[in-house]
């Protein structure tokens, strides 16, 4: 589905992504690990096509397509979807015209008719149940004022609505308590489908006890220096990165930070 | 050095011949007064940055006709008042007779009614600051007296609505009068629309004077085409407890100025200015506002939101002037202003002068551009570059346009706003 082939990005002229290369498979769920600062939120913001970083060399693919030559807004027409790590608050857009308006961009590039204001409210309250958020917040300025789970919850809620063939989750599980990251994972755990692929980002371990990845790889300096099976996720647990040469900023990766 | 440019006597022509006795005469006078009125130049402080766009060329002195036609297919709820070029259409108005409310025309005052009226004409207005009112006071055809008595109400809002003709090139100059006893209440809505191509002016004044605990709401919505120059004056005087709204909505011209001044005069009295300006293209929209606390205790909430896009420039001047006097004043002032093209240019300030000791006094302007970051997030999630833009910018002044109190100017602004976002962004 999506395949990655020899990546460089750099923002304001400084290398920050070094030659990255990754298969990800249509049903199978993706963990990049890594410590901060090793370009994680980089090269998810370069899948989504954050214009802040320049792609400098190689290539990337969506079932044969090159992403890099669609605009942002195609690229989630296509099936993109990102979970910021940062979701942005956007005060004077109510939460629920914003979903509204996204899910009709996406139903209109089907061909589908849109949702009318009555059809996507029930839609949206239903949704809001699955990820545990209270329909007030449908009424709310995007993600304004929100505690942080709450903005993950939000993010969740996206990715359902919008049914992406690739959700990308950068650090959907940090700053979360162990209820919040329980209704998350349960939300991650609904997007898991056949066609569709996962792509989670993270530097803790605790998020795979709930999502169980396909595939583990570890992120440094721009550069994915090992790959492997859930194991690789709980070997890092225990050793931190230094066995693999990394310099490590924490303690251990899933030190609370 | 050159002598400072004058109005032109071609601007000083008798006419008001359809005016009853007292208020031709006080127009004569004021006339009088105009013979070598000086010209707003660059160095007048109040239009700086609008005096090399108004253009009053002797074209424009000419009194465009009234047509009595109804050339508005709008269909208002609530009463109104339709003026062409300055002069009010019986047959294209539309309102009631309700106890204790006078609603007439200039024309129709008996001679009594128009003396009252000519005495107090002017009085809610520094004519010094307010230079273009001075022309329309001497030129005005016709106007709209409003009286209501002690505790009357209007039950709906009054439409005015004022349609200039550019059909030829020519001046126009409505005049509203209000006069509001104490108690009463009235929302008065003007709408300032034109048809034709011609260049024209309009010179517009209103005038709401409120008794103890009188309350009055003022919608405007200025919506003329590339062919106007317009240039209004609102002056507002309060009595004790009385309450003032205005929402101004405006979009862009040649020359888009608008003064309006309050004077808070009693105990306990309150306003709140909420405007709304959109420019693109080369136009010009200047806005002066003074807000004079004159009796203590009394309260005052401003808000104005520019967006300017194209090479289009907006000014925002908002004086509150707090007397020695008013103790325990509160103003409070804030102007944001939003640029959507690097060649557009929005100048704002603020002008507090405070002789009073015990008061609080508030005030912020920012200018600013739509933010990257959320413009991204809303594109990552399919969402058009137009449209996405188009969230933004509403966001920016959603809060004021929710507020107007009229369905109806809420819908004709949003439609006109529509075309804005329309011609202003692009899908990439
Ligand atoms: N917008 C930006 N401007 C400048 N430097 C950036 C920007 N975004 C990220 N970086 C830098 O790129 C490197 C990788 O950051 P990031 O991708 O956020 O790492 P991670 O998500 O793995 O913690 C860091 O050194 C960071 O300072
Ligand atoms: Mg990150």
């Amino acid at each position: 589905m999506l395949s990655i082939k020899n990546l460089h990005a750099s923002v304001e002229g400084e290398e920050i992504l070094k030659g990255i290369n990754l298969e990800i498979k249509a049903g199978e769920v993706h963990a990049i690990m890594g410590p901060n600062g090793s370009g994680k939120s980089t090269l998810s913001q370069v899948l989504a096509g954050n214009e802040t970083f320049e792609v400098t060399e190689g290539e990337i693919t969506l079932n044969g397509e090159n992403l890099l030559d669609l605009e942002t807004e195609e690229r989630a027409r296509e099936g993109i979807f990102l979970a910021f790590q940062y979701p942005v608050e956007i005060p004077g857009v109510s939460n629920l015209q914003f979903l509204r308006t996204a899910v009709n961009a996406m139903r209109t590039h089907r061909g589908e008719p849109e949702m009318n204001a009555a059809e996507f409210m029930k839609l949206a309250k239903e949704v809001s149940k699955q990820v545990d958020l209270d329909p007030a917040f449908l009424k709310r300025g995007v993600n304004e004022g929100f505690s942080g789970g709450e903005k993950k919850r939000n993010e969740i809620l996206q990715a359902l609505l919008l049914q992406p063939k690739l959700a990308i989750l950068d650090e959907t599980d940090s700053g979360l308590d162990i209820d919040a990251l329980q209704v998350v994972s349960k939300g991650v755990n609904a997007l898991r489908a056949k066609d569709r692929a996962i792509l989670m980002v993270t530097h803790y371990q605790r998020l795979l006890n709930h999502i169980v990845p396909d595939h583990v790889h570890v992120l440094a300096g721009g550069k994915i220096v090992k790959s492997g099976g859930r194991e690789l996720a709980l070997e890092l647990e225990e050793r931190g990165y230094g066995w693999l040469g990394v310099k490590d900023e924490e303690a251990t990766p899933s030190a609370a930070s | 050095m050159k002598p400072a440019p004058t109005l032109s006597s071609a601007f000083l022509e008798p006419g008001g011949q359809s005016l009853p006795a007292p208020l031709l005469e006080l127009r004569e006078q004021r006339g009088t007064a105009l013979v070598d009125m000086p010209l707003p130049t660059r160095k007048t402080e109040n239009w700086k940055y609008s005096s090399r766009h108004l253009k009053l060329s002797d074209e424009l002195a000419s009194t465009l006709p009234a047509t009595g036609k109804d050339g508005l297919s709008l269909s208002l709820p609530g009463y109104r008042v339709v003026f062409h070029n300055g002069v009010m259409i019986p047959e294209a108005s539309d309102f009631p007779d309700l106890d204790g409310i006078r609603i007439q025309r200039f024309a129709d005052l008996d001679d009594d009614e128009a003396a009252g009226l000519a005495e107090r004409l002017d009085n809610t207005l520094d004519t010094r600051a307010v230079q273009m009112a001075r022309l329309n006071s001497a030129r005005f055809e016709d106007g709209l007296y409003i009286q209501l008595d002690k505790e009357a109400v209007l039950d709906q809002p009054l439409f005015i609505v004022h349609e200039v003709t550019g059909t030829a090139s020519g001046s126009a100059y409505p005049r509203i009068y209000v006069d509001a006893a104490r108690h009463s209440q009235i929302t008065v809505v003007e709408e300032y629309l034109s048809s034709g191509a011609e260049p024209v002016m309009v010179d517009t004044v209103t005038e709401f004077v409120l008794g103890d605990g009188a309350q009055v709401t003022n919608v405007r919505l200025v919506m003329e085409g590339e062919n106007v120059q317009h240039i209004g004056a609102t002056g507002v005087r309060q009595a004790s407890n009385s309450r003032f709204e205005s929402h101004c909505v405006g979009f862009g011209g040649p020359l888009r100025r608008h003064d309006l001044m309050v004077r808070l005069e009693g105990e306990g009295g309150e306003c709140k200015l909420n405007g709304v300006v959109v420019t693109q293209g080369k136009q010009h929209y200047d806005n002066h506002t003074s807000i004079e606390h004159v009796a203590a205790h009394c309260n005052s909430e401003e808000t104005y939101r520019n967006i300017a896009a194209d090479e289009s420039h907006a000014v925002f001047n908002g004086r509150i002037h707090i007397h020695e006097d008013a103790q325990k004043s509160n103003a409070n002032m804030n102007n944001k202003n939003l640029l959507l093209s690097t060649g557009a240019e929005i100048d704002t300030k603020p002008e507090l002068e405070i002789y009073a000791d015990d008061v609080k006094c508030a005030h912020g302007a920012t200018i600013g551009q739509l933010d990257k970051i959320s413009l991204f997030y809303l594109v990552s999630r399919g969402i058009g570059r137009r449209e996405a833009n188009t969230l933004l910018t509403m966001a920016f002044i959603n809060e004021l346009v929710e507020q107007i109190p009229v369905q109806a100017v809420k819908d004709a602004a949003q439609l006109r706003l529509n075309d804005f976002f329309d011609q202003t962004f692009q899908e990439a």
